[in-house]
């Protein structure tokens, strides 16, 4: 189907919360029934971020993760709620109904996202997000969060969009392993760094234009990069595992290590290396 | 006007324009937001969008075209939570609905000073509460005279301009006869004011000339140096979003970032090409090491200095080591620093060979500690060393592009006009002087605690340099001691300079009567006798100006929202009810409604000749077009990095300075801020570095910058802000504790775990704290920012609210600079025993509290509310 999609891009998402926020501001307290019924005013969080602190000090960065609705087309959780109460709209939003919620929480279990779906004890229904439905039927182009995002890290539009399409190409589902066809891409998610700085003692210098290699224990795969005038090197986006490390540069003698842990990220600190 | 949001109608809102920001002085209006309002309440509060009523090509957008890569404006304001969130602020628990008084506070009987942060307080008419007010004044006037009533009116607070929360008093004391003004002192800028003045002009605060700089950056830097500055905070409730979209393109198009910092800021966590941590307030001896390395290897620019620098000679000297037998070398900074000697030399090497922008925040913690004229002289030093003024060689700021309205402080873009408004606002200006009596802001407590102090300078935030020069006391020749205080939008304990004396400074008996103005029962407010209820901005008709955005710069007349909630009323309005009482309204008012003031705004923005006023009311904003040519306006120093004859600088040589004529002239002798820049690591005023005697008992330095979730102590009420994991860290006992972040093997050593109550504690007394623990810190120090809301257990002793400034150091600057020091101290911490607190101060801990928002006012309410 045609629709709706949110593209998330977390390259350049600051962790300002505005969209967070600005989802509160829209949910909590107002009442958009049919669509939504109010948002309790904390704990719950229909656009959740989560700050994703990776490596070690120095090499140390943030990456904020976000949970919202994936708005799946083949959503598990229509099918789970047994009073019918979700339904999938013509532009692709997955909607629970909150006059036919009964409070069963069947599509709480079915989601298979962490941290989407709530369940609000005093209205005793689910609640999630909506894509701000009440607003686009209103004439927006867009959900408050897109609306409030500064950097442009929250897109929304028309899949059939060429530029929307664009970004779909460089983007990637949430959880690639599942079949639900999610209407939420990310572009960035995080995937391990091996990170650190190679050194000469005897001189008290950074070490430039070190070749450093990390050679997957298993399957050997291998990461190189060439290290900058402060000695530092990152192999970005490995695969999850454990990896040994060479540091080589002519003139030196090679030094070995590891194997390190780089099923997260890791910084392996400073390597010292010695003339030959 | 109020329009419907939507073209159909159908939702029944109406959007109104609103500034929602929070430095409260009329030029720095921004956040423009769209406050939609249906059936007397905020449906929602959103980002302005400019294109509502122009064209985009009627705002004659600014593009920069550099490196195949294109940068514009967002057709939109990029609001930060804080103005998302404002709801929560007008409607919060913690509003002031009616006037209150301390229920032991009897102005014809028992006074109670002792008292006041603990006694409750009971509601009170509001006759009662100016008949109160108004005969206290003339009880101390025909006592004492004018000058005992202190007026602290200075606290950042919602920007409003007719209806103004910073001092709409003085005008009014003025025409009464007289007062004692809380000067603040320029407290952002400190290290540039007190220090770099002296090195390079640049009045009246002394940071780099800005314009054009981000242009300049754009097309012509290889390496930006964020040093101590965090655009994703920092500038949030000045100015919005726009440091942060920059900051990506510019990492975009090649431009190398590395973020100096003790922590990894919310800059340096997402921008970083690398982060290099500093221990707190040692940033000096790091620019010393960088200097020593420039002259050993000669890697510095020799004919710059000799045509556009004086002293350096001296500076050598000290540096490597003629002058006191130390060689300044990278060595002996990374023992002080913590910085590796192999990292500083890499630094300097990289600095020498690239195009290298300084960018600051106003500098933050790195210009706020203990000796702050140190590390920002030599900042300065650094870049005049590197050809200060060549194409990409400035000191850029990523906040107040614009500020006071002075033209060389436009970093972006120039708008084809800055709207202003200072001439109809009603409040007290930065500018403005109250000779002959006043206190330094920073002198506050001592001068009531021990009765009498003097100093230099600081007759106003922007005094120029030779103010410096000149003596002051108080009491003043024929002046009063203090012994009332008025204070509007307090916030002096959570943010200023050892707020715990400020508490016993309160509690002094001298004091006989102190009264505050406020929306919100927090921080000071605790102290008063007598609390007055005041509305937010968006209970109020006002008019603003946008200048501080980078986008384009705005005018619009701001219409109330909503009804003022409880029995509350504007500042202004507050101070006119008081001016009636004295029999001073029409001499105050000057006979202008508030109606007429805000047209008279409109008259005097620089605006009318672009639009009407029937086409402002009717549009509802004027979006100011960008100005032709901006590209050519000539960057930062550039003129005077061409022509310093021509150009010259407001020094007294007209030079960069690295020898201070006018520090040489006037104190030769002060070892605390010398003529000639050094690293000072003690001396009569502080103690505050690890190698001192004190630190064996306080071994930790402590990192204090602008809160990330609040604006300065603005906002803590906010439950959705609260929400946020780096916000408040809830307790065992289910209090919501202020963030301290330490490393894991601090923490480990400690005993201590995420999530842990914990004390920060020196002979300044203790604050509790919720652990953070987190890689986002170097080892071996802590992180807690300022602002949060005073809670005390023990006022003046010990706080629950994480009030960090409570124990910063009460000394100034330095001897003969009264800035404060809130940064770079020491500390020690530990795992509280909340077990043994609670035994002993039961009462404190009896104190209800809301679990998502806060203390508020049930705690501080006669019977309960």
């Amino acid at each position: 189907m045609m629709g709706k999609v949110l593209v998330i891009d977390l390259d350049i998402c600051n962790g300002c919360y505005n969209c967070q926020v600005a989802c509160k501001d829209e949910h909590v307290g107002n009442d958009w029934s049919p669509i939504a019924k109010p948002q309790p005013d904390t704990g719950q969080f229909w656009n959740k971020i989560t700050d994703m602190v990776r490596g070690q000090v120095p090499k140390v960065k943030v990456t904020y993760l976000h949970s919202i609705c994936q708005h799946c087309d083949e959503a598990p959780c229509i099918p789970a709620c047994n009073v019918n109460a979700i339904y999938k709209r013509d532009d692709g939003a997955v909607i629970i109904d909150p006059a036919r919620c009964r409070g069963n929480q069947l599509c709480l279990s079915a989601c298979p996202y962490e941290d989407v779906i709530y369940f609000n004890d005093s209205l005793n229904i689910a609640q999630k997000c909506t894509f701000c439905a009440h607003l686009l039927d209103d004439g927006w182009t867009e959900p408050r969060c897109v609306d409030a995002c500064p950097t442009g890290a929250f897109r929304f539009g028309d899949d059939s969009d060429p530029e929307i399409k664009e970004l779909i190409a460089k983007a990637e589902p949430l959880k690639p392993g599942l079949d639900v066809k999610p209407r939420v891409y990310h572009i960035g998610l995080p995937k391990p760094f091996i990170a650190g700085a190679v050194f000469e003692p005897d001189v008290d210098e950074c070490t430039e234009a070190a070749r450093v290699t990390a050679q997957k224990v298993g399957n050997g795969r291998v990461y190189e990069a060439t290290t900058d005038s402060y000695g530092d090197f990152w192999l970005r986006d490995v695969e999850p595992g454990e990896y040994t490390i060479l540091v080589e540069k002519t003139g030196y003698l090679p030094q070995k290590m590891g194997p390190v842990d780089a099923r997260k990220d890791i910084n392996v600190g400073d390597i010292a290396v010695w003339k030959a | 006007m109020a329009e419907d949001r939507t073209t159909s109608g159908a939702s029944g809102e109406k959007t109104l324009i609103r500034d929602i920001s929070f430095c409260g002085v009329p030029e720095n209006g921004s956040n423009a937001s769209m406050v939609d309002v249906k059936d007397g309440k905020i449906v929602r509060i959103r980002p302005m969008h400019y294109d509502w009523k122009y064209k985009k090509e009627d705002l004659n957008p600014w593009k920069m075209e550099v490196r195949g890569s294109t940068f514009e404006p967002s057709m939109k304001t990029l609001i930060p939570p804080y103005s998302l969130a404002y709801k929560k602020r007008v409607y919060s628990p913690a509003r002031i609905r009616y006037p209150m008084m301390r229920v032991d506070f009897d102005p014809d009987g028992e006074r109670n000073p002792q008292n006041r942060g603990v006694s409750k307080f009971k509601r009170i008419s509001w006759d009662k509460a100016l008949d109160v007010i108004t005969s206290e004044m003339n009880r101390i006037k025909e006592k004492y005279g004018p000058t005992a009533l202190l007026y602290q009116c200075d606290q950042h607070g919602e920007n409003k301009v007719v209806q103004a929360c910073h001092g709409a008093g003085r005008k009014l004391l003025r025409e009464w006869g007289g007062f004692t003004l809380q000067m603040r002192q320029p407290d952002s800028w400190e290290g540039w004011w007190w220090g770099s003045k002296h090195f390079w002009g640049c009045e009246p605060v002394g940071q780099g000339q800005q314009s054009n700089l981000l242009w300049d950056i754009a097309k012509n830097a290889e390496l930006l140096l964020f040093w101590g500055c965090d655009q994703e905070t920092t500038p949030w409730g000045w100015q919005g979003q726009l440091p942060s979209r920059l900051s990506y393109w510019w990492s975009e198009i090649g431009i190398k970032q590395i973020y100096v910092c003790p922590d990894l800021n919310y800059a340096a966590a997402v921008h970083a090409d690398r982060w290099i941590p500093v221990l707190p307030n040692t940033d000096a001896a790091m620019y010393l090491g960088i200097c020593y390395q420039w002259f050993k290897d000669g890697t510095y620019d020799k004919e710059y200095l000799a045509t556009h620098a004086v002293g350096v000679d001296k500076f050598e000297a000290y540096v490597m080591g003629e002058e006191d037998g130390v060689k300044k070398t990278p060595e002996w900074a990374s023992a002080i620093c913590g910085v590796p000697s192999r990292t500083i030399k890499a630094l300097a090497k990289e600095w020498a060979s690239k195009r290298t922008t300084v960018v600051i925040g106003n500098g933050g913690p790195g210009i706020r500690g203990p000796y702050a004229t140190e590390p920002a002289r030599l900042q300065c030093i650094c870049l005049a060393m590197q050809g200060l003024g060549k194409p990409g060689a400035n000191q850029a700021k990523m906040i107040e592009w614009g500020l006071f309205d002075k033209p060389d402080q436009y970093a972006q873009p120039m708008p084809l006009r800055v709207p202003n408004l200072r001439s109809a606002y009603t409040g007290g200006h930065p500018d403005e002087t109250n000779h002959p009596s006043f206190l330094p802001k920073t002198f506050v407590p001592k001068g009531i605690l021990e009765g009498e102090c003097d100093w230099w300078g600081c007759e106003s935030e922007t005094a120029d340099r030779a103010n410096q020069f000149v003596h002051y006391k108080y009491p003043a020749d024929g002046c009063s001691k203090i012994h009332m205080v008025w204070t509007d939008s307090p916030s002096w304990i959570t943010c200023w300079n050892g707020g715990n004396d400020y508490v016993r400074a309160m509690r002094h008996p001298d004091i006989e009567f102190m009264f505050a103005q406020h929306p919100w029962l927090e921080n000071d407010c605790l102290m008063a006798d007598i609390i007055l209820p005041v509305n937010t901005k968006l209970e109020e008709d006002d008019i603003a100006g946008d200048i501080f955005s980078g986008q384009y710069n705005l005018l619009y007349p701001e219409h109330k929202c909503i009804e003022p909630i409880g029995e509350s009323y504007s500042d202004y309005e507050i101070a006119v009810m008081i001016a009636e009482r004295l029999g001073l309204k029409e001499e105050y008012t000057g006979g202008k409604t508030i109606p007429e003031l805000i047209k008279y705004g409109y008259e005097t923005s620089r605006c009318d000749d672009l639009i009407s006023w029937e086409e402002l009311n009717e549009k509802g904003y004027y979006a100011v077009p960008t100005a032709d040519g901006w590209e050519d306006v000539p960057a930062g120093f550039y003129n005077f990095y061409k022509d310093p004859e021509k150009y010259p600088l407001t020094t007294p040589t007209g030079k960069l300075e690295f020898e201070a004529t006018g520090l040489l002239e006037n104190f030769p002798d002060d070892l605390e801020r010398p003529p000639v820049p050094k690293w000072v690591a003690q001396g009569i005023s502080h103690e505050e570095t690890i190698g001192t005697k004190r630190s064996d008992k306080y071994p930790l330095l402590v990192i204090s910058n602008h809160p990330r979730w609040s604006v300065h102590s603005q906002h803590e009420d906010i439950t959705w802000l609260r929400e946020i994991e780096t916000c408040k860290v809830t307790g065992p006992d289910g209090y919501q504790y202020h963030p301290v972040w330490l490393h894991p093997s601090m923490a480990e050593q400690r005993g201590i775990r995420h999530g842990d109550i914990v004390s920060i504690f020196n002979e300044r007394g203790t604050v509790l704290a919720g652990a953070y623990v987190t890689e986002r810190i170097m080892p071996d120090i802590v992180y807690i920012d300022h602002g949060a809301k005073w809670d005390p257990i023990v006022p003046g002793e010990i706080d629950r609210g994480g009030a960090i400034n409570t124990i910063v150091p009460r000394n100034t600057t330095s001897k003969n600079a009264v800035g404060h020091a809130v940064s770079g101290f020491l500390v020690d911490i530990e795992k509280t025993d909340m077990e043994e607190l609670k035994r002993k101060y039961p009462e404190a801990f009896e104190k209800p509290f809301h679990p998502c928002a806060g203390p508020g006012l049930e705690a501080c309410i006669w019977g309960g509310e």
